[in-house]
């Protein structure tokens, strides 16, 4: 009896994301029937893309015991340039490619110093982040850019039916399902992140794996950028702020692991990103205070943080009794 | 060990002479009364915050919540004391209770961020970033995007009242010090601060309390993060819901700067000091060139990466020779 009532604990603990995302829809539902509809199911996931793409970048380097606090940054910058692009005349496809490269540079950038000059990545990324959000502010001389037409076309088009940034979303997930599942650089990535020390003594070349991470990273920021803009219509000066706690939250309570070699970007990251897009688009359906998002959003990823580290503890435990 | 701390603290010292002598020549009006009492004016709150700050990375943690300690502390601190909300009636009443209830806050939000750090083994990052997020937003939704104005005439007059010659805030600040000092170097809690950075296992089986040191630290830092409230909240004669928002990256890089380790164990108060007079002049000579904001912003982001680079390869120079 006393066995069954633990194996019940622990599927409620190991499941803790699943059962909050059911009790939040369930919560919502009764609060707003509209909450429910199809068409509403539909508008989460067109809203949750760009934080989707940026989250999944998040989660290549939070599996190496990383941490990149720059992709706001990133983003804000690639809005800027591409918008002052646009504005200026160019095509729309020259300015995605510039600003998705200007992503790959930041990373690389991230890279480079955090494994060249053995600069921890939080102090690296917190650098560049004001590098690149100042940078950002100097090019846009602070001031919101407004998009033409032809640029809202990425975010309200769509193929056969389905809109643009869904088709992104899913792209950028399968391919970096597929990436980490399926290569060898995927299988050194959890590797690495496990322990830098024996994945190096194993043969793998842990400088070209963290270069890899970052640069994904960076990439994902940027195309994240590009998509979250065509939507809004606008780039505002405060425009990424915030959004790298946003992506690191959203990786976390789909169980990836800040100390590195444990999680996946799907399902968990996607699932994790998919419960804070549903409780903001909650809220908003319920007609809540706009002033209490922000307070709930952080109490729901305290709460999944807390039982995932009581869970860790516990593991840890249960392996040191194995040992003895 | 001590030797290390030695040519680290040397090294900032030298940073931030030479940094004065050259801003004395090139920057016009750095080296006159008023901008140096602006510039002590400016350095007290951030030192007292990095103070605090330098206590939690010691133990290898982070307390990113202290721009939301700041804010919390200052709008209490408005509503309790302002004459729009007339709480109390005696004006020494009001300014007693309302500082005092500020402390409070600092200490409540010190405690429930090293609560969870030290009972639940949650990772200090994601506990102050989320009570960051949680107690920023309630600072806005408390007061609803509004400025707390009218604050009493000896708060706001603080900076400009002089005791013996010496203004009030320079009181508060080296009381600060001096106790950060008298508790890390001669007590039994400063020598388990550095126990539980250096090894949290080998400090649990020599008989530290870690969770007690954990918290202490946080409670210290919520403590010192209040207390920068209280000077920042008099200086701008407001209790805004968004003050201290853009501190953070001043606070860290003032005590990363000072030579404190972020894998803890490794760091000073006399550090800590020097690490945020850099920032302090790092600031107010840039705004004296007439740069801008933005420009402002890239060149700090620099000045963290260069000492970060520089504390490593003199941390790897003296490994290996």
């Amino acid at each position: 009896m006393k066995q069954i009532q633990h194996s019940g604990l622990q599927w409620v603990s190991n499941n803790s994301t699943l059962l909050l995302f059911a009790v939040a829809i369930a919560l919502f539902g009764i609060l707003s029937p509209a909450f429910l509809s199809f068409q509403n199911a539909f508008n989460i996931l067109v809203q949750a893309a760009a934080l989707g793409i940026l989250a999944t970048g998040m989660t290549f380097v939070l599996l190496t015991a990383g941490i990149d606090l720059s992709v706001g940054s990133i983003m804000f910058l690639a809005g800027v340039i591409s918008g002052k692009m646009v504005v200026d005349g160019a095509p729309l496809w020259w300015a995605g490619l510039v600003v998705v490269v200007i992503g790959l540079e930041f990373g690389c950038l991230n890279a480079l110093l955090i494994y060249r000059l053995k600069v921890i990545p939080f102090i690296v990324t917190l650098a560049t982040f004001y590098v690149g959000r100042g940078l950002g502010l100097f090019i846009s001389d602070t001031r919101a850019i407004n998009l033409p037409e032809s640029f809202l076309t990425l975010g309200s088009g769509k193929v056969l039916g389905i809109p643009l940034p869904v088709i992104l979303l899913f792209f950028v997930i399968t391919l970096a399902h597929l990436v980490l599942t399926r290569t060898t650089f995927g299988k050194h990535i959890y590797a690495v992140g496990h322990d830098p020390e024996k994945a190096r003594k194993a043969g793998i070349s842990v400088n070209r794996i963290l270069l890899g991470v970052y640069v994904i990273c960076g990439f994902c920021a940027a195309l994240g950028g590009l998509v979250a803009i065509a939507q809004l219509g606008a780039v505002s000066p405060t425009f990424g702020l915030q959004s790298e706690f946003m992506a690191i939250a959203a990786a976390i309570l789909g169980g990836v692991s800040l100390f590195g070699g444990r999680g996946n970007v799907f399902p968990g990251t996607l699932i994790g990103v998919l419960l804070i897009q549903t409780i903001q688009n909650g809220l908003v359906m319920v007609n809540a205070d706009p002033y209490l998002y922000p307070l709930i959003t952080a109490a729901v990823i305290f709460l999944v943080v807390g039982i995932d580290s009581l869970q860790n503890q516990r593991r840890e435990k249960a392996k040191r009794l194995g040992l003895k | 060990m001590v030797k290390i701390a030695n040519s680290e603290s040397t090294f900032v010292v030298l940073l931030c002479l030479g940094y004065y002598l050259v801003m004395t020549i090139i920057a016009p009006g750095f080296f006159t009364v008023n901008n140096s009492i602006n510039l002590l004016f400016n350095l007290l709150p951030l030192l007292i915050i990095s103070i605090g700050q330098t206590y939690v990375l010691l133990t290898a943690g982070i307390d990113l919540s202290v721009t939301a300690i700041v804010a919390v502390a200052s709008v209490v601190g408005g509503f309790m004391m302002s004459s729009d909300t007339v709480w109390f009636h005696n004006e020494f009443t009001t300014l007693f209770l309302g500082i005092l209830g500020m402390l409070v806050v600092g200490v409540l939000i010190g405690a429930i961020n090293g609560w969870a750090v030290a009972k639940f083994a949650m990772p200090a990052f994601m506990v102050t970033l989320t009570t960051m997020m949680l107690f920023s937003g309630f600072a806005i939704w408390l007061t609803q995007s509004q400025n707390l104005y009218n604050l009493p005439e000896s708060f706001v007059e603080m900076h400009y009242t002089y005791f013996l010659g010496i203004p009030v805030p320079l009181y508060i600040a080296l009381f600060v010090v001096l106790l950060a000092y008298f508790l890390l170097n001669r007590t039994i809690f400063g020598e388990w601060i550095y126990a539980v950075g250096a090894n949290k296992k080998t400090a649990r089986i020599s008989g530290v309390s870690v969770s007690k040191t954990l918290i202490g630290v946080y409670v210290f830092s919520g403590f010192c993060a209040a207390v920068g409230a209280i000077l920042y909240t008099a200086r701008l004669e407001t209790g805004s819901p968004v003050m201290g928002q853009n501190i953070l990256l001043d606070v860290i890089g003032a005590v990363v700067i000072g030579g404190t380790s972020l894998f803890g164990g490794k760091g000073t108060i006399q550090g800590t000091f020097f690490g945020a007079l850099f920032m302090t002049l790092l600031d107010n000579s840039l705004n004296l060139l007439n740069l801008s904001f933005f420009i402002i912003m890239m060149v700090k982001g620099m000045v963290i990466l260069g000492a970060a680079i520089l504390n490593t390869v003199v941390e790897r120079s003296l490994k290996t020779g």
